[in-house]
């Protein structure tokens, strides 16, 4: 069969004069090459360490490597179809490793893959499933970004863009034709060097441009900090985060000069959604702009030219962006940084993010309501306290132990332990976990906080804990980490699934007598902690679940995240209406929320949209909701 | 003398409320210690004030003149009663707790070697006296131990000024009108070491949430845009300014500066009527340090009632309009 | 300028009251403190002072009285931008009345010949509310209180005082003087991180009551603490509408006094 096909042509004599020629071109475009890399690798290399890095555990970092850049899995996942004709390029990019070597050995007489040997020849068919297939998607993709273009790429046309697919196509082109040329013939000389200039040419482009992310991207994703929002512990005296471009780590510096611009982040982005300021590819790029102009040595601030300090803090660090960036950029330890930066030295005066910080600096929660009403709450809802005997500690939090519908969520979930008869209590006094602060960047009040609250767990004797709320959840399982051991948490989806056997199952008819229930991922819940199925398999005792076009690992923000919850009025259009507009266009007579942060938007977001608005419930009363009446105590 | 010693505070030409109250609680300590009570004035034209205060049952009343005690400053008023308590040796000195008082009246004391028992809501026998700890969570009764005269000023509302009795027949114990007599104190202008301007009053162009003293907010019971006027009517009636939650701000049926809560603002006026307001979260921590609430909704389970000092639950389309025939009737 | 801001520690607002077995004052065992709030303000406005005035021989110096607990209080005045502190330790700043107090502070604050002390109106604990007028008295110094805002002038200051009833006055008074501060006129800052690491290199003067030579036997005494009988509790005014109403402005006449 093999026989059959056509081979590759390759010139067989190069003269001294293109012998030379190739040299000078080929040395001239390494060197052109290396100028701008060399001074990329240099500000990145010159960046300061990161502290807390550290390669172990190396196996995940293999594996992502494997699952993102080798196999290209994230960039196909989100965006099927240019993920896929990404990954053709870049697959035949890795194939066309050993021809293009070959091919440029083939000049200095030093060939290694030979057309007419049985391995050559294998290779070369090989590489040439790939060059037609890379061929077919460059087209494709030059389509999509230039014809049919999408709006996250941004308003401007990028037409370094269009020259590499020229040149890429260029060089599948003419590789692909070398197989119906003769050895000899001056098409097949021709041929050869329209791709060594295609190629020369390439090279340089690289580094120039944000096709920079071909050689960075897979250190950047091997690099990364290995969990998601993982923000970095500060060290020393002098560390306030992100603060001038001394402040720069490597990996921030290397994450800057990765990024491909693809825009997955922004398309994702709440606030790029509704009309704010932030993008968060512009903070990256800001990032960049900065090193290009100033380097990592500068003394100058991070925010003002390059970067915005209220589109800063317009982040919910719902992380979409983070969760979606095909070149593992970790944009909420650079945003969540650059909130450091500003708080930890003072520069950040906004009227009520000072008030929260004053509230949690004299108080005990982000309200400033009085330490009593909680007390009240407890008898009146007739909670236990915990005494060390029980099983679990029921952390209120701040929205569970004084907001109206978080107390009520807390209500009907004590109803299902009590129901199932798990033994449970509450602390007689609860700080704020610190969540708000820690992704407003005050880290003098997280470490009090998370302090306090360690303390008085340990003097409990806490050994489990069970909320409601997954920012406090996610604040106490990860982010107290860095002050000391915090005793084993859930979050009450995963309590309520795991018992979802022994909880009343509504049944009907037909399933059209059931009601239609939209499931709403919190981010705290579904990105942050991975958890998707089990608030669903509670939601699926109640009713239909059905789902919102934007579910799972794609969910949209309520809005309330990153401190946001407490600070003022939003520009723009607000996103919590945008996501209750989602939740009710799905149709559904109930909203299910698995986070009071979530039901306190909404429920401001469907009152202002009339009076058809659905029920909105929590997970927990939906389960309690199908309880016998004479369970409630 | 021995005796007890009333300072009659002035405002504008007119004695106010809290002054009586004074009065009536120096009366109430004179009946306690059997001890003669005498008013004290201090101004630069104090006579036509003086008749009015002759009528109380007081044994003499004093007018402190001076041209340079026309306008209230702490070394004019301090360093006057200072000459008058040093002539007079009262036991007590009674002082209404104004923000003058809270000027001048501990430097005075202090002068003295004695400390002003401040902000006194009752006084027991012995005398003891009362005052709020702890913002109103915790009383603490004081008692005096100095050898000079004791220094207590009452807080506003403590004692009825209605108490304070007339020198007329009916009181047995006064048979006479209070002897009216003149101090001159020595004062020199190079004492008076603050120059303070005549008062004015804070602008109020805008609109000013944060130091309103009454709010008439509204909620998502109100229903529509067109019914906005119907509590716009009610603040009216009360002197109130119009707020709202978040939602009615948010529909653009108010404006957003009108908007009270955690992404508006925070108030603390001295009465809160909340219309239709069930009381989310967002809403009660901006509101919450009102000092008097009261909540009309028809939803007897909502939150607000929680917070609410007076409670309505009703329709609220039937009780505002009640309410604005109510207040007009009682305040005109 | 060098101003001093006397600040007083106080237990946290709104923790629960419990009074002592002596019944005399409450239980403080397992209570937390703060600064109190409008020392705070009293902070706020020296350190903006400061930070608007051109020269740069301004200096913020902190007195607080009272046991070894205040020392958090004076490290969070440091952390907001306090050059200095002096703590006056004493155990018995409870058996003291405010004339005593204000013995104290003023014998800590004459050696250090401010142009300008600052003070917050009233505590949050006794609300006395006397102070800093009494300090004015011991240092011979002119004063005013309820103060707002405070503009420096050639000669001394202007001052905005808040008056009754939504009134204001200003008052040009001559330095140094004694300013008591009223909340609200200022936006308060945050502590930071930034300035706590920096507030732990500033000065912290320990004397004692004995050492600064003060002995003021109380003219007033605390004799007994007891709760309020009134707790707090909503009153639902039931009948028509109208019966409602009527009964509402009762309660605002007479209870509420706003009508």
């Amino acid at each position: 069969m093999i026989l059959l096909l056509p081979t590759l042509a390759e010139p067989q004599h190069f003269s001294l004069l293109e012998k030379l020629l190739f040299a000078g071109l080929a040395v001239a475009s390494a060197y052109s090459f290396w100028r701008r890399f060399g001074l990329v690798l240099g500000k990145i290399l010159q960046s300061k360490k990161d502290p807390s890095f550290h390669f172990f555990p190396i196996g995940k970092r293999v594996w992502d490597f494997v699952w993102e850049v080798l196999f290209q899995a994230k960039v196909i996942r989100e965006r099927p179809l240019p993920g896929l004709a990404h990954a053709f390029v870049f697959w035949a990019f890795c194939a066309f490793a050993l021809v293009t070597l070959n091919h440029c050995a083939v000049v200095l007489g030093l060939g290694f893959l030979s057309p007419e040997g049985q391995i050559g020849r294998l290779y070369f068919y090989f590489a040439a499933v790939f060059a037609l297939a890379c061929a077919v998607s460059i087209l494709c993709l030059f389509v999509r970004r230039f014809l049919i273009r999408p709006k996250w790429l941004g308003e401007n046309l990028s037409y370094q863009s269009g020259v590499i697919a020229l040149l890429i196509f260029v060089l599948m082109a003419t590789y692909l034709a070398s197989f119906f040329v003769a050895d000899a013939s001056p098409s097949a000389r021709t041929l050869w060097w329209i791709h060594t200039l295609a190629l020369l040419t390439f090279l340089p482009l690289i580094p120039h441009t944000k096709h920079l992310h071909l050689v960075l991207s897979p250190a950047t994703v091997f690099l990364s900090r290995g969990s998601f929002s993982q923000i970095p512990p500060l060290s020393g005296d002098e560390d306030f985060g992100l603060v001038a471009g001394t402040d720069l780590t490597r990996l921030v510096s290397l994450q800057a000069y990765s990024c491909v611009e693809c825009g997955r982040c922004t398309e994702h982005c709440p606030a790029a959604n509704t009309g704010k300021l932030l993008n968060p590819k512009e903070i990256v790029l800001g990032l960049r702009g900065y090193l290009n102009d100033l380097g990592p040595a500068s003394a100058e601030p991070l925010l003002g030219k390059y970067n915005a300090q209220e589109a800063v803090f317009q982040c919910t660090t719902c992380g979409a962006c983070e969760f979606q960036c095909p070149v593992g950029i970790e944009h909420l330890p650079i945003l969540v940084g650059l909130r450091r930066g500003a708080v930890n030295t003072g520069s950040w005066a906004d009227g009520q993010g000072t008030k929260l910080f004053l509230n949690l600096e004299r108080g005990s929660n982000a309200l400033g309501l009085s330490p009593a009403e909680r007390d009240k709450f407890i008898e009146k809802a007739g909670l236990p306290l915990f005494d060390g005997t029980q099983e679990y500690c029921l952390w209120l939090g701040c929205m569970g132990g004084y907001d109206p519908k978080g107390r009520e969520i807390v209500a009907a979930f004590a109803r299902v332990m009590n129901y199932l008869g798990t033994s449970y209590g509450v602390l007689r006094k609860e700080k704020c976990t610190g969540d708000p602060v820690r992704r407003l960047g005050n880290d003098l009040l997280f470490q009090q906080l998370a302090e306090a609250n360690l303390e008085a767990l340990a003097q409990n004797k806490v050994k489990k804990i069970v909320s409601i709320c997954p920012h406090c959840v996610r604040t106490i399982q990860e982010d107290w980490k860095e002050y000391g051991t915090p005793p084993e948490i859930e979050h009450h989806s995963e309590f309520l699934a795991r018992y979802a056997d022994k909880l009343p199952h509504q049944t009907s008819p037909g399933p059209s007598h059931l009601e239609k229930i939209v499931f709403h991922d919190p981010c705290y819940l579904g990105r942050y902690r991975n958890v998707y199925d089990q608030p669903r398999t509670v939601v699926a005792l109640a009713g239909e679940l059905i789902e919102a076009p934007r579910n799972h690992e794609r969910s949209f923000c309520c809005g309330a995240g990153g401190g946001l919850a407490f600070l003022g009025e939003e520009t723009g259009e607000r996103v919590s209406h945008n996501r209750a507009a989602e939740l009710v266009a799905t149709g559904a007579q109930t909203i299910a929320a698995a986070c009071p942060f979530c039901n306190t938007m909404f429920r401001d977001a469907l009152a202002a949209t009339g009076e058809a608005a659905p029920e909105l419930m929590d997970i927990a009363q939906l389960a309690a909701r199908g309880l016998p009446q004479s369970g409630a105590s | 003398m021995s005796g007890i010693l009333v300072v009659v505070e002035q405002r504008a030409g007119r004695i106010a409320r809290i002054s009586w109250e004074a009065v009536a609680a120096a009366q109430h300590l004179g009946t306690q210690l059997s001890l003669p009570v005498s008013a004290v004035i201090v101004g630069a034209q104090t006579e036509a004030l003086t008749a009015e205060i002759a009528a109380k049952a007081l044994a003499e009343v004093v007018r402190v003149e001076h041209p340079l005690l026309a306008q209230y400053t702490s070394d004019g008023f301090s360093l006057s009663l200072h000459q008058l308590i040093q002539s007079e040796t009262p036991t007590y000195v009674v002082l209404p707790h104004t923000y003058q008082v809270r000027d001048y009246a501990p430097a005075l004391a202090a002068r003295l070697g004695q400390v002003l028992i401040s902000d006194v809501v009752a006084i027991a026998d012995g005398p003891v006296f009362t005052r709020q700890l702890l913002q109103g969570r915790l009383n603490g009764n004081y008692r005096p131990t100095g050898s000079g005269p004791g220094f207590v000023s009452v807080q506003a509302g403590a004692f009825r000024a209605e108490a304070a009795p007339n020198a007329a027949p009916a009181a047995p114990q006064i048979t006479t009108r209070a002897t009216i007599t003149t101090f001159t104190p020595t004062l020199d202008s190079a004492q008076i070491r603050t120059k303070p301007s005549e008062p004015y009053r804070g602008s109020s162009q805008t609109v000013d949430l944060g130091s309103a003293q009454r709010i008439v907010s509204v909620g998502r019971g109100i229903k529509g845009a067109e019914n906005i006027p119907l509590v716009q009517e009610l603040a009216t009636a009360l002197g109130a300014e119009l707020a709202a939650s978040r939602p009615i701000c948010g529909n653009g049926w108010l404006p957003m500066e009108r908007q009270v809560g955690s992404s508006g603002q925070t108030v603390s006026p001295k009465l809160y009527l909340a219309v239709g307001i069930s009381g989310a979260i967002q809403h009660l921590v901006g509101m919450k340090g009102s000092q008097c609430i009261v909540a009309i909704n028809k939803d007897p389970d909502a939150p607000i009632f929680e917070v609410a000092d007076y409670g309505i639950v009703g329709d609220l389309f039937e009780v505002v309009p009640a309410l604005i025939e109510a207040i007009k009737a009682a305040t005109q | 300028m060098k101003i001093v801001v006397a600040i007083k520690q106080v237990r946290e607002r709104d923790a629960q009251v419990r009074i002592d077995a002596a019944g005399k004052w409450i239980e403080e065992g397992d209570l937390q403190f703060a600064l109190n709030e409008s020392d705070a303000y009293a902070l706020e406005e020296a350190l903006q002072l400061k930070e608007k005035s051109a020269a740069a021989d301004g200096e913020v110096i902190v007195v607080s009285a009272g046991p070894e607990r205040v020392g958090t209080t004076i490290r969070e005045a440091l952390a907001k931008g306090a050059d200095r502190a002096i703590h006056i330790d004493c155990d018995d700043l409870g058996q003291r009345d405010a004339l005593g107090v204000a013995h104290l502070l003023a014998a800590a604050i004459k050696p250090e010949s401010p142009d300008l002390v600052l003070t917050g109106l009233q505590s949050e604990d006794l609300g006395l509310g006397q102070t800093g007028v009494i300090l004015a008295e011991l240092l011979g110094l002119p004063h005013a209180t309820l103060i707002l805002h405070v503009e420096k002038t050639e000669t001394g200051l202007t001052v905005k005082r808040e008056l009754e009833e939504g009134w204001f006055q200003s008052i040009d008074l001559p330095t140094p003087a004694v300013l008591t501060i009223q909340s609200g006129g200022n936006k308060l800052r945050y502590a930071t991180l930034m300035g706590i690491k920096r507030a732990k290199t500033k000065e912290v003067r320990r004397v004692t009551a004995a050492e600064l030579g003060v002995d003021t036997p109380p003219v007033v005494v605390l004799e007994q603490v007891t709760l309020p009988q009134k707790q707090k509790s909503t009153q639902i005014l039931d009948g028509t509408a109208k019966e409602a109403a009527a009964a509402l402005v009762e309660k605002l006449k007479f209870e509420v006094r706003v009508l």
